[in-house]
């Protein structure tokens, strides 16, 4: 399609416009000119200039760029073009379309004509960002072009490879089609499994991609070809993420008739199958065949027959039972929650004492308790112990100190550890005082150790959380750590060791924590070194969460804002007790590694002595035999006990179809399980090698992926090609790896404090896909020209501006824009901005009395401030997780480390020695040929 | 019986004992792999044998090269090497929360250990002949 001329009916001609960008078309009979392609004409080609001209009033109406070279290579993104045709259901299913893309289509024509169609593919919603909020892009596409089949239907039937199963894989070429924002939201590809597979209709019988994801959504069925295709297999799973309003809880199965298969030991679920009359099944994942239990058929509830088919197991992917006595070792435990509360001068003059206790108090009505059960313990340290006694029914409380902190007793047997229900008078009065009571502390110095030994044995017998609130160094006591900070390391091959525990009492004492179910969280505040490596090490293998709050500050609002909030969320969250995590999958595949925050009881067992909500874990899977059967399936389950007191077991049931299809392989990729895989890999590389190792590992992964595929996908084969070629649902990898690479974890650098680095290492290996995304790949809106509707209450909540790409490209003198990365929101302010609109958003009259820095927007009297307002609200609240994103006023001409820490986030662009995404791409390129050319 | 005799006599009756630490090491791993033990307890058992596996073969080491007996002592200076490194680094304790990533290194080393030993084994039975036969004519 190189011109639509050919396309038009007889009688007509088109010719490219210039000024307007955009083709006229003429009826050469009557000299009758008009904008729109005559009836006849294929719809799309009014996105197809000629090459070499820019579409970039395709979408006046929204903004008109600058004409320049880099517009011209970012103006392929003109999308949402309403001239678009009828409506089609996206990739996956355009099943009519069947552009199989042949290893020998390699005329250039042809492969334009392909880039079309994926262009066209430009998005169903939901998926990715949940069923909640589906509304994460707003501005997409509604309506989208008929592809062209006609031309390419008959090749289709050449190539005698039709039926329903099959994938259609679409090339696009990296070169010449920039990374468009809105193709992360797009849901990942379609699990296609054989008819009959399941044995429910029910549409939540697969695992929804905010559970589990695939980074193969159709699995190789033999090692060779996963080895052949260098896709990496792995699991990612969230298997206890939070429910937004308006969602499903999972469904409970509460009769205690638990159909296991006696030898792998799976759950029955929608993909086994019944046989014998339906008096046996057969397992799903061994082939087992297994006696359905008698009361499998018996609605216990009304006592009389029930129906099979209507057991929530039966059409639920995922379901929780209510445990009998069998799995369980003891009565199910109650929660107990310890709050370890630093005291110390440095902790009382940031004013984290006061804000810490404030938000307890202020949420002890939202602690988990509904069985009256909670237990909960206060106990302050600096360079002694300060524990309180609260006798049940009073409202006085006794504080006990223990200097002698070499060998940590317990100074009282009871009233230490109390229930929160009996107690709640004396804990409020408690939680009044603590802030008044250390005020004059002038002591320095941490011992942090001692207080964890102390929390630990007060919790010993029964298991718990201990939250631990820390402002300096550990300094006392066991578990003290020296400050090792040493700014001539960065950026050298030994920074990994800073990265790394420095003692070795964080792992012991996290292995005693794993074993007597206490699970740890640190909140992290200090303005100076805190070796945030090391003491992340006890949230890693218990299970918990690491927060760290650098030169935390409570006389700045934001700053308390943020902590009390996120903090609140973290004590109210429903949490999993005692939990061990086990995921089972089809014969022939293996659970090969585990990342993530536990600990690896054995091979195929992780503990977790409390799961909190939207953590999630990535999983590698390696094929050790031959797959025979149509389709796998991976049950992930987990066994529990709620904070309410009852043990059950969540199962997770995914199945997914096998090839043996390369082609099927590729088209099946899931980008976004891909890097969020890649992320936690390149965490763990960087520890156990150097920081640069993990780079060049993720850098090579990605080039042998595309090496790989355009070996066997295209018709260059393994010589030198002008293109970059890689398959549709792939296209957004290289600038998702390119994000992974300059995100603070692991970015080349000999200026990110180690600190930073471990607490970014520490969120790339626990955040769910949802928030990782962002958190590599910010997102970025222009605020001053956005569309009329962006910032209004839409049919899913505030609408969003539409994405752009991130590139500085997009910055202009005179504007208003927003970058977010999921912790953090900069507002850049052009140093042109007009009066008005600083006087609107700002309430200041004009550029020059605007300060840069964290800041809170005030809600005015006018529409534009309502809405960024609405819009940073949305930013904040659409993502799970407990994350309060601070926001960043950043002037163009501001202080520089802000300046430069809010455009590190537009990661396109070149900055120091990192690369741009066209250096990046043209890199890749010459490795991909084998050329010699570095970056 | 002289000096060499004795000495290759002791190094025989170390070598296996270093041989049965070693098919101890291999066994305890691969219950670590059938589930038979968990890897906190693996940990703790095996970290107690480590350091005296390590001092027992320096020892020897030690007693080639006082005694001048110089191809027994460059046949295991490699390996008196190789564990001293890991002790400088701080890498020769088995770390339970890694257990399962490094485990296939470590039975590589173990096996390779046992080897070693095996071979040590029938070499220093080989010498103290040697030397019985020498001291004898």
């Amino acid at each position: 399609m190189a011109s639509p001329a050919e396309q038009l009916p007889p009688g007509w001609a088109a010719e490219w416009d210039a000024t307007h960008q955009r083709y006229l078309f003429i009826e050469t009979t009557t000299g009758h000119t008009q904008w729109e392609p005559p009836a006849a004409g294929s719809a799309e080609t009014e996105n197809a200039p000629p090459a070499g001209v820019t579409p970039a009033g395709g979408h006046g109406k929204r903004r008109q760029y600058a004409a320049g070279q880099t517009q011209a290579y970012y103006g392929g993104e003109a999308a949402p073009d309403p001239a678009y045709g009828q409506a089609s259901a996206g990739l996956g299913v355009q099943q009519q379309g069947g552009q199989l893309f042949t290893p020998g289509l390699a005329a250039e024509g042809q492969f334009a004509n392909q880039q079309q169609i994926a262009q066209q593919g430009g998005g169903t919603q939901g998926g990715y960002y949940g069923q909640g909020e589906p509304e994460y892009l707003n501005q997409q596409p509604q309506q989208y072009g008929q592809p062209p089949v006609d031309a390419l239907a008959n090749q289709f039937g050449q190539m005698g490879v039709g039926g329903q199963k099959q994938f259609s894989l679409y090339t696009t070429n990296l070169l010449t089609l920039p990374p468009d924002p809105r193709d992360l939201a797009q849901p990942p590809p379609e699990i296609r499994l054989p008819p009959n597979a399941c044995i429910s209709p029910s549409p939540t019988a697969n695992a929804d991609p905010s559970y589990f994801r695939s980074t193969l959504n159709a699995i190789p069925t033999t090692s060779s070809l996963l080895s052949k295709s260098k896709m990496p297999l792995a699991l990612v799973i969230t298997p206890y993420r939070s429910l937004n309003e308006g969602e499903e809880p999972v469904p409970l199965v509460t009769d205690t008739v638990i159909a296991r298969c006696r030898r792998c030991r799976s759950y029955i679920n929608p993909y086994v199958q019944f046989i014998d009359g339906g008096s046996r099944w057969r397992c799903c994942l061994c082939s087992m065949t297994n006696e359905v239990p008698q009361l499998f058929d018996w609605d216990q509830v009304r006592n009389q027959p029930g129906d099979r088919w209507q057991r929530l197991e039966m059409n639920h992917s995922c379901v929780e039972y209510v445990a009998p006595t069998e799995y369980m070792v003891r009565p199910p435990q109650p929660a107990v929650y310890i709050f370890l509360i630093d005291v110390s001068h440095a902790a009382v003059q940031s004013g984290m004492v006061a804000t810490a206790t404030r938000t307890i108090l202020e949420n002890l009505e939202r602690i988990p308790d509904e069985g009256e059960r909670t237990k909960i313990s206060i106990i302050c340290y600096d360079t002694s112990l300060y524990f309180f006694s609260m006798p049940p029914g009073s409202t006085d409380s006794s504080m006990l100190v223990v200097s002698d902190i070499d060998d940590v007793f317990l100074p009282k047997p009871t009233d230490l550890l109390v229930n929160l229900a009996e107690a709640r008078g004396a804990l409020e009065v408690l939680l009044g005082r603590i802030g008044e009571m250390f005020q004059e502390n002038t002591i320095i110095g941490s011992a942090l150790g001692p207080a964890l030994q102390a929390g630990f044995k007060l919790m010993t017998p029964i298991g718990g959380k201990i939250i631990v609130l820390s402002s300096s160094l550990p300094s006392h006591g066991a578990g003290a750590l020296k400050n090792r900070e040493d700014n001539k390391l960065l950026g050298t091959a030994k920074e990994s060791g800073l990265l790394q525990a420095a003692s070795p009492f964080y792992k012991t004492f996290a292995i005693e924590c794993s074993r007597t179910q206490v699970s740890v969280d640190m909140f992290l505040f200090s303005s100076a070194y805190q070796d945030v490596a090391t003491l992340a090490c006890l949230p890693h293998y218990t299970s918990g969460q690491t927060y760290y709050y650098p030169a935390f500050n409570a006389a700045r609002s934001e700053d308390a804002l943020k902590f009390a909030h996120e903090f609140g969320e973290v004590i109210a969250q429903p949490i999993m007790l005692e939990a061990v995590i086990r995921v089972r999958a089809s014969r022939g595949l293996r659970m090969a590694s585990f990342h993530g925050n536990f600990f690896v009881r054995s091979t195929d067992l992780l503990a977790m002595p409390a799961v909190p909500q939207d953590q999630s874990y990535a999983i590698e899977v390696q094929i050790e035999e031959a797959i025979t059967i149509p389709f796998v399936v991976f049950q992930t389950a987990v066994l529990h006990t709620t904070c309410y007191g009852e043990r059950r077991i969540r199962v997770i049931t995914a199945a997914l179809p096998t090839t043996s299809n390369l082609s099927e392989l590729y088209s099946s990729a899931d980008q976004i399980a891909i890097t969020t895989f890649f992320a936690n890999k390149a965490v763990e590389r960087s520890l156990t090698h150097k920081l640069e190792d993990s780079r060049d590992f993720i850098l090579q992964k990605l080039v042998d992926i595309i090496s790989a595929y355009k070996a066997s996908m295209t018709s260059s084969g393994a010589g030198a090609s002008a293109q970059l070629a890689i398959s549709e649902n792939m296209k957004m990898l290289p600038v998702l790896i390119l994000g992974l690479l300059k995100n603070v974890g692991i970015r080349q650098s000999a200026q990110i404090p180690p600190d930073i680095r471990a607490y970014s290492q520490a969120l790339l290996t626990t955040l769910p896909s949802q928030l990782l995304i962002p958190y590599i790949y910010p997102t970025f809106y222009s605020l001053h020209n956005m569309p009329p509707e962006a910032g209004t209450i839409g049919e899913h909540g505030v609408i969003l501006p539409p994405p752009l790409p991130l590139t500085s490209e997009r910055l202009e003198r005179h504007g208003l824009f927003l970058i977010e990365d999921g912790q953090t929101i900069f507002l850049w302010v052009g140093r042109d901005a007009v009066p008005q609109l600083i006087q609107d958003v700002f309430e200041l009259p004009s550029y020059d009395a605007l300060r840069g820095g964290k800041a809170t927007l005030n809600l005015l009297e006018n529409q534009f401030s309502q809405r960024i307002n609405a819009i940073v609200q949305k930013i904040r609240e659409m993502r799970r997780g407990v994350y309060y994103p601070h926001l960043y006023i950043v002037k163009e001409d501001g202080e520089p480390p802000l300046r430069l820490w809010a455009l590190s986030m537009l990661i396109q662009d070149r900055a120091d020695v990192l690369p741009s995404y066209q250096q990046f791409l043209s890199s890749l390129k010459d490795k991909v040929n084998g050329a010699s050319g570095g970056y | 019986m002289g000096g060499a005799g004795w000495l290759f006599l002791f190094a025989v009756l170390m070598a296996a004992g270093l041989l049965f630490c070693m098919v101890f090491f291999i066994i305890m791993f691969s219950d670590l792999e059938c589930d038979y033990i968990n890897p906190i307890d693996l940990c703790n058992k095996l970290n107690q044998f480590v350091l005296p596996e390590n001092i027992a073969h320096a020892f020897i080491t030690i007693l080639f090269l006082i005694s001048g007996q110089w191809g027994s002592f460059l046949l295991n200076l490699p390996l008196l090497a190789w564990n001293a490194n890991k002790i400088r680094n701080k890498a020769h304790m088995y770390d339970a929360t890694e257990i399962f990533r490094t485990l296939g290194g470590h039975k590589k080393e173990t096996f390779f250990k046992l080897g070693f030993y095996l071979i040590s084994f029938f070499f220093y039975l080989y010498k103290m002949i040697v030397a019985l036969i020498a001291e004898s004519e």
